[in-house]
Order: structure tokens, then sequence, then C-alpha cells
């Protein structure tokens, strides 16, 4: 037992001489948080599932393209779990292929607004008075401009070009998305710099000599990364949702792709007819939309060194 | 004060004039023209139409042209028929306006009192429940969940209408109250408002747990008062400060017109008079609508900001 | 989604079973052109007090005949206005050419070049303005005006700049964009339309032409008649409803734009029937999905619904009764760009067009609605061949498509590139490439990608022929097998964007196009249909198009003829519906 043990009375085990960081508290206060775990794990199970689905073959049961013109519009059954759509393809192997799909849309576009975000963020924090009035500027004219719009327009210009990398689909779509969306980053990274530059240990770092960049990196950015990745982590069923929006409007990936969005858009086609094939998908969407919530919500009380 | 939202409104002018810029080099980008069709147009016909919508000019002197008409107020003409853009604009933006604020009041409401109801009844099942509904109702894309409330409670039960919008569409029918018909508003109101209620209650809900551990609501519970009237009269002021932070986005977005929402029931709104014009390349209508769109957010998020500076007196801008 | 596509128009309501070319030869028994009669005095039950119906429609652009583009806005025009013809529904399901304003048929000079058209007496405009010669006039010249710019100007232009009637003066008159105020009046004088007197009008064409085109071409909206006076008054807002004057059997007196448009029975509407709808109203609805709920909340009651929705309006008794399919005169076809190495060697094209499966296509990604085609000339126009010719020549064969594919030098599929198939954004158009897409795999063991592009770029795409497999087709113009041939597989053809280019082809269309004897002119057409499937000359058609409606029961008069327009409203004979006891 340590010393703080025995003056507190605590029945915590402190390894003698250390300190819980920052980061071993809020996880520690996640934990706690039970909706946060329930989510977390139904997440993590979800992901294995669908990256299980696109490894082997027993877990996908069917190719998700491959379509069987005897058995269209089938509601569940132990073939088809999910049942079958209007081409005879296996919904459950659609679904998951789906899910993989759209978590790597998510994620990717969540990529993007990280990096545009803390990027523009910081300059326009450390980098003075100038920087920092031209780059709010820039952000508030992104933020300004209509986001489907922008997303269509960006789509339709890059569709079918064929400049390098991006004439990737999925790469587009992400840029597209991630374009409107890292004004937020910005700003709260560029509010918690501001705020944190007048404070005593980074005046302590710059007596000390400390380059800028080395007080960014290494004294700034862990403190400001508490709500930015609460923020990522709201975006990614921000970015499903908006890839879904531009399945219904038909910008988004190529068929036969299963997007989460496509399969939705397509359901959307057959309500009367076929019911199950729009529950599925929409199931999914909600399901990681809820798990993305509620890990976000104890992100966020757990990362808030106000929250007890 | 004064000085502040002067400098902001004066702001807003190099910030319209570049998305319009941004926006008339996009559109020009994006391949194919207002009258490009499938089948063999007579060059004659093409040189004539281009002729008459200016399209033969070269582009910087259609920018020009564009800028400078603009600046006298004049938006120009939508190729569909030759109509003024503006006037479009002004009857679409009526009806997504009544939509919005519709919509708005609907989210607001459900959204403030699930998220007072379950923060006052923190962890306990009232809490769960609401927040279970809060979310798992935003938790679809709301033309799947539009489909259907439609299919259950328009076609198989007949309770409700879905085609067009149930309001006046014109403004000179702004008081006429035959131009209402509560049946058609209903169904798409829910379908645009679960998403923003959804994210009122959970915001809400957090503010107020925070107030409410706070040491003024101790003390007034401390001094015997009624629960209700601690959380009624001492919390819920003081929570609703950051909520109104989520209320100017939520607003300006329902504002702005859900495209899809429109498309689905019909709804003669200004958010797919603008997804149209992209799919078509009725060049005039993109610049208008977004020009129209980007000043909306600006009014909006300029209004949201004053407004917390009204309320919260620890905030105070230089 | 609003890609009504100009032309579709066209083979709806031109598509004429028999063909205007052969109407001498047509027994004349005509039938009312509704499909039922309205009931009248005589022993009948009394129509219903409410006469009014919602219809569902597309969104037009305009309401001006001689500037609109679309199919839909032409429907309601339609029901504004009329020409000196008009069509109507034969008893076969054909159509041809009656009089309108005009009292009979014209008269022809001895050279073939002027017809002389007289109008009925006492004509009237809705504000009780006589409606004169000098009216149809100025309507031929506004479409061929270049300040105009009528997308249809052709219709009055010559062959030889890719018109079909050939006014005289017309095409000078319509290159004249750039033309000063002087010369375009000078252009204007020369075009040989004008007016005799109040009554009587004279067209001087550049060729002689038959009859049954001259009639059919001054039935369509690009001849109707103009009132300069108005638009002179009015500008732009000449069709807004406290503006317009029309001569037709209804008139427009209330717009909102993007939402619907209400039209009333114009007094003084000078033919039979006289429209016993009280009001008409048309909602705009692009959205088909909208629109098939909308029918069965009751809010419409007429309206076209997706393919997809087929099926479930199968299952339901009641809607299954109101459901009705008709004929859209258009054939669906994968064009192939034959600039394309792979795609230039014809067993390469033989293998891709005997490994499609066309009737489980139409039933399982069409939901069975329309037929399957191995031809190229839709049913319904004199000279039809019908998939007898050609299904064992390119009908579906699995193992014949293997062995072609192996013949070209690809056996299994080996070696061949990744194709990519552009599609238009819409369900059925993306079912079907999925399909098509699995039984190029499956049948011959290649990869072909699908690009999905919305109307304009799609377009573009065709244009700049920068497509390597294409979901296109041809949506005819006017009901003679020339229409789908012509320009479209000769060499030098205009809308020949997949370059085929064969002079067994090029001779015969030139052959065909010059024979004066209709029947020559059909079996020659024959002939070129032939060369061009049977070499699969830059189309491997696949789907002859069909539009699924539904209609309530309320609704009476409907023509269900299936050769004149299916698309719109307006081609149906408006004047003819009337709200019926059910």
């Amino acid at each position: 037992m340590g010393v703080e043990a025995a003056t507190t009375g605590l029945a915590i085990d402190l390894p003698p001489g250390r300190e819980s960081g920052l980061w071993r508290d809020a996880f520690r206060r996640l934990l706690r948080n039970r909706l946060a775990v329930a989510g977390l794990i139904m997440l993590l199970s979800i992901i294995a599932l669908a990256v299980g689905a696109g490894a082997i073959d027993e877990i996908a049961r069917y190719d998700p393209d491959f379509q069987t013109h005897a058995d269209i519009h089938e509601g569940p059954s132990t073939a088809h779990f999910f049942g079958t759509d209007n081409l005879g393809r296996d919904t459950w192997s659609r679904v998951l292929a789906g899910v993989r799909i759209s978590l790597q849309i998510g994620l990717g576009t969540q990529v993007i607004v990280l990096a545009l975000g803390l990027v523009v963020g910081a300059l326009a924090a450390m980098g003075g008075r100038l920087s920092d009035n031209v780059l709010m500027r820039f952000t508030d004219i992104m933020y300004a401009f209509p986001d489907l719009l922008f997303i269509i327009l960006m789509r339709a210009v890059l569709e079918g070009r064929d400049w390098l990398v991006l004439s990737d689909q999925r790469l587009q779509i992400m840029l597209a998305i991630g374009l409107v969306n890292w004004t937020t980053i910005a700003r709260l990274v560029r509010g918690q710099m501001l705020a944190l530059q007048g404070q005593d240990f980074v005046l302590a770092a710059r007596a000390l000599g400390a380059r800028p960049w080395r007080i960014v990196l290494v004294h700034m950015l862990p403190n400001t990364l508490g709500p930015v990745v609460v923020a990522v982590t709201f975006g990614i069923p921000i970015a499903i949702f908006a890839e879904a929006a531009l399945g219904f409007i038909g910008f988004s990936l190529p068929p036969p792709t299963a997007s989460l969005g496509r399969l939705a858009k397509d359901g959307y086609n057959f309500v009367q007819l076929n019911p199950w094939f729009v529950v599925f998908p929409a199931s999914a969407i909600a399901l990681l939309m809820l798990c993305f919530t509620f890990l976000g919500d104890g992100l966020r009380d757990a990362l808030d060194p106000r929250s007890r | 004060m004064t000085g502040y939202v002067i400098r902001r409104v004066l702001w807003m002018i190099p910030v319209l004039w570049a998305v319009a810029t941004i926006t008339f080099l996009l559109m020009h980008a994006v391949p194919g023209g207002p009258f490009t069709e499938e089948k063999d147009v007579p060059q004659s016909v093409l040189n004539a139409l281009n002729r008459r919508y200016n399209l033969d000019e070269p582009l910087w002197r259609q920018y020009l042209l564009y800028l400078w008409n603009l600046l006298q107020g004049d938006l120009g003409l939508s190729f569909r028929g030759d109509r003024d853009v503006s006037e479009l604009i002004g009857r679409g933006f009526f009806v997504t306006m009544q939509l919005g604020l519709l919509t708005f009041i609907f989210a607001a409401i459900i959204g403030l009192t699930l998220g007072v109801v379950s923060a006052a009844n923190q962890n306990g099942p009232l809490d769960y429940l609401a927040v279970f509904f809060a979310t798992a109702g935003a938790a679809v894309p709301n033309f799947v969940l539009a489909s259907f409330l439609i299919v259950v409670f328009a076609v198989e039960l007949g309770w409700f209408n879905i085609l067009g919008w149930g309001g006046p569409i014109e403004w000179r029918d702004t008081f006429d109250l035959s131009m209402w018909d509560p049946k058609k508003l209903v169904l798409p109101i829910i379908s645009l408002g679960v998403v923003p209620a959804a994210y009122i209650a959970r915001v809400t809900r957090a503010s107020m747990l925070e107030v409410l551990r706070q040491d003024y609501v101790r003390t007034a519970r401390a001094k015997g008062l009624v629960e209700f009237t601690v959380v009624a009269r001492h919390a819920v002021k003081n929570a609703m400060i950051p909520v109104l932070t989520v209320m100017g986005p939520i607003f300006a977005f329902l504002v702005t017109g859900s495209f899809i929402i429109e498309s689905v029931f019909s709804i003669p709104g200004v958010g797919r008079l603008f997804v149209e014009a992209v799919l078509r390349r009725d060049y005039a209508m993109i610049m208008g609508t977004t020009i129209f769109y980007a000043g909306i957010v600006a009014f909006a998020n300029l209004a949201v900001d004053i407004m917390y500076a009204v309320v919260d007196p620890r905030v105070r801008y230089g | 989604m609003s890609h009504s596509i100009r032309r579709l128009l066209f083979g709806l309501i031109l598509v004429a079973a028999l063909g205007i070319l052969l109407a001498s030869c047509e027994e004349d028994k005509k039938e009312p052109a509704g499909g039922e009669t309205p009931p009248d005095g005589a022993g009948q039950p009394a129509p219903p007090e409410d006469q009014h119906v919602v219809m569902h429609s597309t969104e037009p652009e305009f309401f001006d005949p001689h500037r609109s583009n679309f199919e839909q806005d032409i429907a309601i025009e339609r029901m504004l206005f009329r020409g000196l013809y008009q069509l109507q529904a034969t008893a076969d399901g054909g159509a041809e050419a009656v009089p309108a304003m005009a009292a009979g048929d014209p008269v022809v000079s001895d050279d073939g070049l002027t017809y002389t058209v007289t109008l009925t007496d006492g004509l009237l405009w809705s504000d009780d303005a006589p409606l004169t010669a000098q009216h149809f006039v100025d309507g031929i010249l506004r479409g061929c005006d270049p300040t105009v710019a009528s997308p249809y100007s052709y219709l009055l232009q010559s062959p030889d700049v890719g018109g079909i009637i050939g006014v005289a003066g017309c095409d000078e008159f319509a290159a004249a964009s750039d033309a000063s105020a002087e010369e375009q009046e000078a252009l204007r004088a020369d075009v040989g339309a004008t007016a005799v007197d109040d009554t009587t009008l004279e067209i001087t064409l550049l060729a002689p032409k038959p009859l049954a085109t001259f009639k059919a071409i001054f039935s369509l909206w690009v001849t109707f008649p103009a009132r300069l006076d108005v638009i002179e008054q009015y500008g732009e807002q000449w069709t807004d409803p406290a503006n317009i004057v029309v001569n037709g059997p209804f008139t427009l007196t209330e717009f909102v734009a993007q939402d619907h448009v209400i039209l009333e029975p114009n007094p003084n509407w000078a033919l039979e029937p006289t429209p016993l709808l009280q009001e008409l109203t048309i909602r705009f609805i692009d959205d088909f999905e909208a629109a098939f709920r909308s029918f069965q909340t009751g809010e419409l009651d007429q309206a076209r619904i997706p393919e997809a929705e087929v099926p479930t309006a199968q299952g339901d008794a009641a809607l299954n009764d109101q459901l009705l399919i008709v004929g859209a005169g258009r054939m669906t076809s994968v064009e192939v760009q034959l600039d394309n190495e792979a795609l230039s060697d014809f067993n390469v094209r033989l293998a891709l067009s005997k490994a499609i499966d066309r009737d489980t296509l139409i039933e399982v990604a069409n939901s069975g609605v329309g037929v399957p085609a191995e031809y190229w000339v839709v049913s319904g126009v004199t000279g039809y061949q019908g998939r007898e010719p050609f299904q064992d020549l390119i009908g579906y064969d699995a193992e014949g498509a293997a062995a072609a594919l192996e013949e070209a030098g690809y056996p299994g599929g080996e070696g061949f590139p990744t194709l990519t198939i552009t599609i238009l954004d819409t369900p059925a158009r993306v079912a079907q490439a999925e399909f098509l897409q699995q039984a190029w795999s499956e049948t011959l063991g290649i990869t072909v990608e699908i690009r999905q592009v919305d109307a304009r770029t799609r377009s573009t795409i065709f244009n700049e022929e920068t497509f390597e497999l294409f979901i296109g087709g041809w949506q005819l113009d006017y009901p003679d097998i020339e229409n789908p041939i012509v320009g479209l597989f000769n060499t030098d053809g205009g809308n020949n964007k997949y370059n085929c280019s064969m002079p067994e082809i090029d001779a015969k269309i030139a052959e065909a196009s010059s024979a004066t004897d209709p029947a020559e002119h059909v079996t020659l057409f024959q002939e070129a249909e032939t060369l061009i499937v049977s070499n699969l000359c830059g189309v491997i058609p696949y789907l002859q198009e069909a539009l699924p409606y539904l209609i309530s029961p309320k609704l009476g008069g409907v023509n269900e003829s299936p050769t004149l327009d299916a698309g719109q409203p307006g081609n149906w004979c408006a004047e003819c519906w009337f709200v019926q006891e059910q």
C-alpha cells in the first residue's frame, strides 16, 4: 500500500510515486457509464461481425452481390437470415458489407475532418492575428456554404475524373462529406488552444525556450483532444447519414456496392412489397447510430473535468 | 455590442461573395449544361438557346454580369419557364419556413420536455425510456422513417394525407384559414422533427444535469422548496443557455429545408428547388439559392450569438 | 426524377399502328376518342355533381408550345391549345390525324409543294377574339424563330438539316440566331407560311410529303396558333393565368410553381366533345413513389407509378383493377461504342447479346413491365418485325455466348478488358444494369462496372462518345419505320454516337429513304433493321418499354389506346374525361 492509501484511507491501490493521468481517469469514468460501455461492446461486436463477414465465408454465407433470380423478395428464413432483395441477393451479407463500407466512409470522413480541423484550428490559434483572421474567415465561408449543395457539387465535379487517387469513389464521398464538416473541429481546436495559451504550463514551456511546434504537439494538443474526440465520435454517424442522403439523390457509391445508404434507398422503393428489405439496413444504421451516440455521450462525460 | 453586430454584418458581404464565387466555379465544372440532351439537338437550336441566356459568353464575362445584376438585386431567370429566381425562392422559402418553424416548435417542445423529465429522474426508468425514444427515433435516415409513417398512417390507416403542403403556398394567403390542412402537416413535421428533437433532448438533459448539481440548486432544495419548483424556476432557466447554442444550427438546418422530406411529401419548398436546380444545371437558380442559404445561415448564427449574449450575462462581445 | 425525355412524348402521341403513311389503306372505322361514352340525357344516369379530378404529372417548365422541351409540358399545352389537325386513336390501336381547327384535309397543289388549309368558320379564342389563319401562320413562324429557340423547330425544318417536314425558308430562318434584326425580318418573311385571308392559309414545302405526314406534323404543338399581341403585351408572363389566351378545350386558371396547375373548360372550345369536367387539377410530382402512395390515400385520381411498385399493385385486388400498363413506343438497348477495340469485334457483341436472358431480365429486374426485345423497331409501327426473325440470331443462348467470346479470342473471358456501362440513376436502370453485370460475369467471365450518373452528365457522356457500354435507346418521334433508323445508323447520322459505320447499312438506308412507294419504303427499312440487328451495329436491344399507371374507377373517358401517348394525361383526350358513378 502506498503512502496515499495510508493517509486517505482509500481502497484504491495506487502504485507508489505514480499519478493517474487524465486519460486513465477518463477511461475509468467511461467504464462506469453503463450505456457507454454497452454501446462500445455492441459496436465492437458489430465491427467484428462485419469484418468477419468480409474475411470468412461462413459468416457472410453468400456473396453480397450474387443474384439468385428464383428467390427474390423473400422474408427472413434459415436460408436467408434477413431475406433477399429485389434481385435475389442475400440481405444479411449485404447488410454486413454495408456496415463495413459505411464504417469506412464514416471513419475516413473523420480522418479528413480531423486533419483539416486540427491544422486550421492550430494555425489560427498559434499563427498570430493575421493568420487567425484569414483562417477564421475561410472557416466562416465553409460554414455558410449549404452542406448538401457542396457535397453534390463536389461529387458531380469529381465523379468520373481520373485524377490519381481521387478517382476512387469512396474517397470522393469521404472528401465531399469531410470538407463540409471540419469547421466545427477547427473552431473547437482554436478555442481550446487560445484558452490554453494563457495557461501557466504553456508560459513555462515558452520561458524554458521550447519551440512553438513542441509546445503545440506535446503540451496543447493532448489537452485539446477531449472535446475533439467527442466531436469525432459524433461525427461518424453524421457521416453515415450524409451518405444515406446522398444515396437518396443517387450520388452515392456505384451499384452494386451495398453501402447502408444505398440499401436504405433500395428498400424505400419496396416498402409495401417487401418491408423486410428496408427494416434490416435501417436497423443496422440505427444500431450504429445508437452505439456511437452512447459512446460519444460517455466520452464527453468522462473527459469533462468538471463532471463527477 | 452594437459595434460587434455591425462588424459581423459587414463581414457577411465578403463571405457571401466568396460563397457565390466558389459556387459559380464548381457549378461550371460539373459536366453537362442546361440544354444537354441525349438526343441530338440541332446546332441552330443550341446556338439560339445559348445566345438567349448569354451562355455563349466567356465564363469571366458571365461571372461579372452575374455579380453586376446581383448588386442590383436581380437574381436572374430560371431556365425552367423563364421565371424570376427571386420570386421562386421567395415562394419556396415561404413554404419551407412554415415547415421549419412548425417543426422547430415540435422539436423544441418534445425535446425540452424529454430532456427535463429525464434529467429530473436521472438514471430512473423514465430517464432511460426518454433517452431511448430520443435516440432511437433519430437513429434512422428520415426518408426511411417517413416511408414507414406514410405506409402505416396514411396508406393503411388513412389518418393523414401526404400530398403537398398543408398550409398556404402563396404569401397573400397567409391569413386564409381555409388554406390550412392539419392532416397534411402531421407526418412531414414528425419525419423532419424527430432528429432535432432527439438532439435537443440530449443537450437539455446534459445541461439540466449539470445545473442540478450546482450549489444554488442545493440551496433551493435545502430551503425546503418543492422539487418541481426547484426544477422549474431555478434549474430550467439556467440550463437553457447551452441549449441555445444548438438551437442555432438546428434552426438554420430546418429553415434551409430538408430536400428529402420535401421530395417525399411533394412539398414545394426551397430545398427541392435547389437540389433540382443542380441536377438540371439551372445556373441562375443554383447561384440564387446558394447565396440565399448562406445569407440565412449567417443571419441565424448572428441571431443566436446575440441571444446568447442577452441571456447569459457572462458573455460579452468586444 | 423528372428526366422525362422530350422524345418520350413523340412515340406516345404519334405511334400509329398502321402508320399514317398507310392511312389511305385504313378502314375508316373510327371509334369515339374516349374509351367510354360520357353519359348523356338519353336513358343514362346523370353524371355526378362534382366533376373535379386530380391528375399526376411531372413538373413542366413552360406552357408556351413554342418553348417547350418535355412531354409533360406538351401534354398540358394540348389541353390549352389545338392545331390544324389532331391525332386520334383508331380502333386497331393506331393513330391518325383528323381535322381539328381545320375544316378538312388540305388542298394540295399539283407539284405537291403548296398546301392550302381552310379553317372552320366562327372559331374564337378564349377572349372572344376570332381565331384567324394569321394566328396559325404566326405559330409556324414562332416555331422557326431563332429568338424563340424552340427545341422542336427541327420538325418544321427540312431533312437536309435533320428535320422532318421542310417548310420552305424555315431552315435559313432557324439558323439565323446571330443575324441582325433586319436580316431576321427578311428571313421571317421568306418562310413558306402565309394567310391568304382570315380563314385560309397556305403552307409551302421544299419537297412533296405524304399527306398523312403533313397532317401529323400539323397536329403537333410546334404548329399551334400564337397570339402575338398577347405575347407582346405580357412578355414572358403571357402564360400566366391572368393573361393567357387559348383555343383548346381548357384554359389555365391557376398555377403554382412546383406544386400544381388548375384548368377549367374554355367556353369557346369549338370541337366535340365539350369537357364535362368543371375543374381539372394537375399535381406536379417527380417522385413516382410519392405519386403511388398519394394515389392510395385517394389524393390523386390518376398516377404514374414506378416499375418496382407494379407487383405491389398487382398483389392488391382493388389496385390491380386500376392498374394500366401501356406501351411507350420506346426501345431500350445496350449501346456499344464501336470505336472501342474489344467491342469493335462482332463476336464480342454477339457474346454480350447472347448472354442476356431477356425474359428473366424483364421479369426480375423490371418487375415484368415491358416486352423482351431482340428487335429494334417497336410494335405499333408498320413494318414491326418482332422477336421472331432475330431470336435465334442474337437471343439468349448461354453456350453460344461463351463460344462467341472464345471465337473472339477471349476464352472464358480471359484477357478481356474491364468495361464500364453508364446508366441513369433510376431504380429500374440500376436493377437492369446489375442484372446485366451478373449475366456477363456468369456466362462470359468478364467484368463490367456500373457507372451511375445524373441525366445531364449521362447525356454529355453520350454526346461526347466517351462511353464503352451505355443503356440508352430510341423513343419514336412519329409513327414511321424510318424514324428509329435514319440518323442513328448511317455513318454521318447525328444520333450515331456509337459509330456504327457499315457500307451495306449506309446503302440500304439511302435506298430506303428515296423510295417513294409506301410498301417499298417499309420493306427496305425492314431490311435495314435486319442488317442493323444481325450485325449488332452499335446497339444490343433488350427491352421495349411500357409505362404503368393507376387510374381511379371514378375517372371515366380515359382513352386506353396503347398507341396514343400513355405518357401524360393530355394526350389521352382531356376533354373526354369525366367523373362517373362507381
